[in-house]
């Protein structure tokens, strides 16, 4: 089997220029990696066919962008048209989108191929991909193991390297999570940096599509191809830049803050201390590194269920089995229709956040927590602004433990948002955070780290993250021998 | 004549005038083949998103000044959450927390008294699908889905039914003329709500409420008001005590019919729509919406009534907005707008109605109907000419001295020439003559008669009448 | 203060949510729904009367769409995902109309 995806970006675009090999060895290339690695059930749905379509007809184009060619795995939470686009969730099993999202037409434009939609918690509601309507999918570092969520499909794809590139999204830290237990980059801009048109939406406030790589600079590669306004999406912005021009620059004296929540007793010493090795890395560069108090930052978390279920719950009001997607079959009339429809086709940790997000915003409880709420998150964020008037960036883990076994904490509501804790806060405060793989615990597992930028500022966390990847020189590739 | 005092709040949603939908590109239109005017973000697809349609925004500054409202000038949307078939995403988008106006009102005549009706507040929103039943299913049809809504609510502040009427009369006056809605309520473009509950007097609390929905025409909200206030009184007068509910009016049988007894209050779940962020309105913004409103129906009337139209010809030509807007293209100038406004819903609109044209379709331009008028003020023509040669007006491009000349009627105000004729007809008629001086007035009329024959009716009546009088008493 | 909340407020919020629930469903949702109030509660403790709410974390000029008519789809692709259908139209079991 060839090795060609095992290049870099620029390796394989100067192959594709001298003509050494075409997009189709490469969508060949890919598949062949996708049967190998089937067992890790990465993919809901596969698009052989069009990707060797699309490969024979690239062929027939100029090559005008790094991307041009390069197999790339999308979340299937992103509308695809004539592509099934489940969201991992029975009521979508049968869905065959009629537009594409904003992103889907930049990926195109650019000369991706699109292989496949990849797995993810049901609606992108979990953090381990064990809530997916098609099977869990399983950590290429070891099967015995949770990829993370909700991107996780994208982050095992990426890590196995069946793919160089895959989309995800990030409502509460499913790019960054699964990025950390699967060994990849992942990174959720600014909130509006990247347009929602086509996202199925979990938390409109909170959502963020993200470019989950190999390597920092692909990742900005890809940020630089999916950015910009939309006329579709009014909460996007006008902000095109090159998120690479920062890579290789000197990060002499850069300014760091750590927030004190970010080093509490809750975290795995393994990730503290592979942090603190960092640190040393990066004051022996003369950077500032101070900890640092944000304002309610502890109580990020049921800020966040209080928002993110309370806007989930509308969001999903729209599966009802009228328009599209799974409907109860025999309904004996239109109320029977939405409870069946409701009941039979959505999972049990999708049903539980729509439940809990229509009581927090039913008769009383919209005032008491939704509108206190917003307000504490307003001040949140500017507590964040704050920091980013005296620092370069914020640092921190990614998430609170290395990645954990498949079946565990399936069933516990308030436990699984604990595992989100490190992360949440940069979706209330709508900042761009990035997950760097920073070393492998002592069984092997990958950690990450999380550098969290100003509004609108990744390229300066690609030009941390880009120095550190350097300093480590890491071998992120799993490999066939995962320890099983 | 009724022992309790109605208390009447009256809740219209108006379809806005716009090219496109509220939230989303596709037309907004009606009377189409179904679901052909839609797009997904009418539909509700999963991961699409609303945009904000400038001219709604526009349109309804508009509607808060011509409604006397103030404007507020930071807005955002709030999402409406219920399940029903005709709400695609089962939430509605609506200005819930911040209407665009608020506190305004509308004035209505009332028996010769002037009235405020109290506007509590307009506000924007989306409408729904429209469903037809069909025995056991009912079948959407998306065209509607979107099209842009204002919802105008007044305070409960109608006393009775006829100022219930006055004021649906006088709104939708105000938001035709402002170019905000065609308010056709048999189209649904304009639907009324009546909220209607009586209590004994005025120190007494307000009694329970009743909604009706959805009435069909202006009168039929008067006839469905005092329906409503009988049921309730009967109810009363029998000591019943009866639940808020909604009822809607039945034309066929003339009378309001229960829909459903209202539940402990409707839980709607609303947060704001996280997907529209803050409406700021800028200076610039209310300004030149509001500088973009056509004149209103009450300063028209003022302006025809100072310069000589009779009160009923001024109702008369807003009544037909088009030949009103006509008019005023000559409100900078002296035209006399008696005279013009007897020709405009005269001759000109029985043509008009005959050609089933509008008079924009006429080849009457500014200049053709200021000379035209001015031709009749001065008798230059008379009605008989005018009817000869308005056709030949209306449809040709020539000027009216042309088209006179054209018909060989550009003589007859030559005074000479009638005079010739006039002194023809007394030498031809010397008993009439010898009448007239032993005071027979019918034989002036008989003389007139005569020159007009004579003149095949083309002659100044009012110049034949002065030469002949001047001859006669030579 | 209560440990779990009431049959009849689960069911309140599973019809407002339009989800069919089991009895042995309720059950555990009386107990869970608990647990995540009395977590989303210490938001609550908070004391602040601050009203300026974030809608979306920034805050675009306002912008708006020119009312200018772009693409719509054909009745058929409208009906392409639609379980149910009768011409041109989508078809649900019986509304009791409101209008």
């Amino acid at each position: 089997m060839s090795k060609y995806l095992d290049l870099d970006l620029i390796e394989i675009n100067n192959l594709l220029k001298n003509k050494v090999i075409t997009p189709t060895d490469l969508v060949l290339e890919c598949f062949d990696r996708i049967e190998k690695n089937k067992d890790l059930n990465c993919f809901i749905t596969l698009n052989k066919e069009e990707a060797l379509k699309r490969a024979k007809e690239l062929e027939k184009l100029e090559i005008t962008s790094l991307t041009y060619g390069i197999p790339i795995a999308i979340k299937d939470n992103i509308v695809t048209k004539d592509l099934r686009t489940t969201a991992a969730s029975k009521m979508l099993e049968n869905f065959i989108p009629i537009y594409d999202a904003d992103v889907i037409k930049k990926i195109n434009d650019s000369g991706m191929i699109i292989v496949g939609k990849t797995n993810m918690d049901e609606f992108a509601m979990g953090s381990s991909t064990q809530t997916s309507y098609f099977g869990h999918t399983k950590n290429p570092w070891n099967k015995k193991l949770v990829p993370g969520g909700s991107s996780g499909g994208s982050a095992a794809a990426v890590g196995s390297r069946i793919t160089p590139i895959a989309l995800g999204s990030d409502t509460g830290g499913s790019i960054r999570q699964p990025s950390s237990f699967c060994g990849i980059v992942g990174l959720k801009p600014t909130y509006g940096r990247v347009s929602r048109y086509g996202l199925i939406a979990f938390a409109s406030s909170l959502d963020q599509i993200g470019p989950m790589t190999r390597n920092v600079y692909e990742n900005a590669v890809v940020l630089n191809t999916i950015c910009g306004k939309s006329e579709n999406d009014l909460t996007s912005f006008n902000t095109k830049e090159d998120f690479t021009r920062l890579i290789d620059s000197d990060i002499t004296g850069m300014k760091i803050a750590i927030p004190k929540f970010y080093v509490n007793d809750a975290i795995d010493k393994e990730i503290i201390d592979k942090l603190d090795s960092v640190v040393q890395i990066l004051k022996s560069k003369n950077c500032t590194i101070d900890y640092v108090d944000i304002d309610y930052i502890d109580k990020a978390v049921p800020l966040y269920q209080i928002i993110a279920m309370g806007e989930a719950s509308s969001n999903l009001a729209r599966f009802d089995g009228v328009r599209y997607g799974y409907s109860y079959e025999d309904p004996e009339n239109i109320d029977d229709l939405y409870l069946k429809t409701r009941r039979f086709g959505f999972g049990n940790e999708v049903k539980r956040r729509i439940m809990i997000g229509s009581y927090l915003l039913s008769g009383e409880n919209a005032t008491t927590y939704y509108n206190k709420a917003m307000a504490i998150r307003n001040k949140m964020r500017n507590s964040f602004l704050d920091v980013f008037k005296n620092y370069d960036l914020i640092i921190g883990p990614t998430a609170t433990t290395k990645a954990y076994k498949l079946g565990a904490d399936l069933d516990d509501a308030v436990k699984t948002f604990m595992d989100d804790i490190l992360t949440i806060p940069v979706n209330m405060a709508g900042l761009p955070g990035m997950n760097l793989p920073i070393g492998f615990s002592n069984d092997h597992l990958p950690i990450g780290m999380q550098i969290i930028g100003a509004p609108f500022d990744e390229a300066k966390i690609y030009q941390l993250g880009s120095f550190i990847e350097k300093e480590l020189n890491l071998d992120l590739n799993p490999g066939g021998d995962t320890n099983e | 004549m009724n022992k309790y005092i109605p208390t009447i709040g009256i809740e219209v949603h108006v379809e806005l005038k716009t090219n496109t939908k509220i939230f989303s590109s596709s037309k907004n239109g009606y009377g189409q083949m179904a679901n052909s005017l839609t797009n997904v973000i009418d539909l509700g697809y999963p991961g699409t998103l609303p945009t904000v349609n400038i001219e709604v925004i526009n349109t309804a500054i508009k509607a808060a000044h011509v409604l006397n409202c103030k404007i507020r000038r930071t807005q955002h949307f709030d999402r409406k959450n219920y399940f029903y078939p005709d709400n695609p995403k089962n939430y509605q988008i609506t200005e819930a927390r911040t209407p665009i106006g608020y506190d305004g009102y509308v004035e209505i005549e009332v028996d010769g008294e002037h009235k405020k009706v109290e506007i509590e507040e307009i506000h924007i929103e989306e409408d729904t699908c429209k469903s037809a039943h069909r025995g056991k299913v009912s079948l959407l049809d998306f065209n509607r889905a979107g099209v842009p809504l204002i919802e105008i609510v007044t305070k409960p502040c109608i006393s009775t039914s006829m100022e219930a009427k006055l004021y649906l009369e006088k709104l939708r006056e105000l938001l035709f003329y402002s170019d905000i809605s065609d308010c056709k309520m048999e189209e649904g473009s304009m639907r009324a709500d009546a909220n209607v509950s009586i209590r004994k007097s005025v120190s007494d609390p307000f009694g329970v409420k009743c909604e009706i929905k959805n009435i069909g025409s202006i009168s039929n909200v008067k006839l469905a008001i005092e329906k409503e206030i009988n049921r309730q009184s009967k109810l009363l007068d029998s000591g019943e005590t009866f639940k808020e509910q909604t009822r809607r009016f039945d034309d066929k049988l003339d009378d309001t019919v229960l829909m459903r007894v209202k539940e402990t209050g409707n839980d709607y779940r609303y947060f704001p729509e996280p997907d529209i962020p803050y409406i700021v309105l800028t200076d610039e913004m209310v300004d030149s919406a509001i500088k973009s409103l056509p004149m209103l129906p009450d300063e028209r009337r003022k302006i025809y009534i100072s310069r000589g139209v009779s009160p009923i010809n001024a109702n008369k030509l807003i009544s037909n907005r088009s030949l009103s807007d006509y008019l005023n293209k000559f409100i900078d100038t002296d035209l006399d707008f008696m005279e013009a406004t007897n020709l405009l819903l005269g001759d000109i609109s029985a043509y008009l109605n005959r050609e089933e044209k509008s008079i924009e379709d006429t080849k009457l331009t500014i200049d053709k109907f200021s000379d035209l008028v001015k031709k009749i003020s001065d008798n230059t023509l008379t009605s008989k000419n005018l009817k000869d040669i308005l056709d030949k007006i209306l449809e040709e491009d020539k000027t009216i001295d042309e088209i006179i000349k054209e018909c060989g009627i550009s003589n007859i105000t030559d005074s000479s020439l009638l005079n010739d004729i006039v002194l023809k007809i007394i030498k031809d008629n010397p008993d009439s003559v010898n009448d007239y001086k032993n005071g027979k007035d019918r034989a002036l009329k008989y003389l007139m008669g005569q020159i007009m024959k004579e003149t095949k009716g083309s002659a100044n009546p009012k110049l034949v009448n002065d030469i002949l009088i001047q001859e006669l008493n030579k | 203060m209560k440990d779990k909340l009431t049959k009849e407020e689960v069911l309140h919020v599973a019809n407002l949510a339009r989800i069919e629930i089991t009895e042995e469903e309720l059950e555990s949702y009386q107990i869970k729904l608990k647990e995540l109030l009395d977590q989303v509660n210490t938001v609550n403790e908070i004391d602040d009367n601050n009203t300026d709410y974030l809608i979306a974390p920034w805050q675009n000029n306002s912008e708006f769409r020119e009312d200018s008519v772009g693409g719509m789809l054909d009745p058929k692709e409208v009906l392409k995902n639609t379980p149910r259908k009768s011409g041109n139209y989508i078809e649900v079991p019986v509304v009791i109309s409101n209008e």
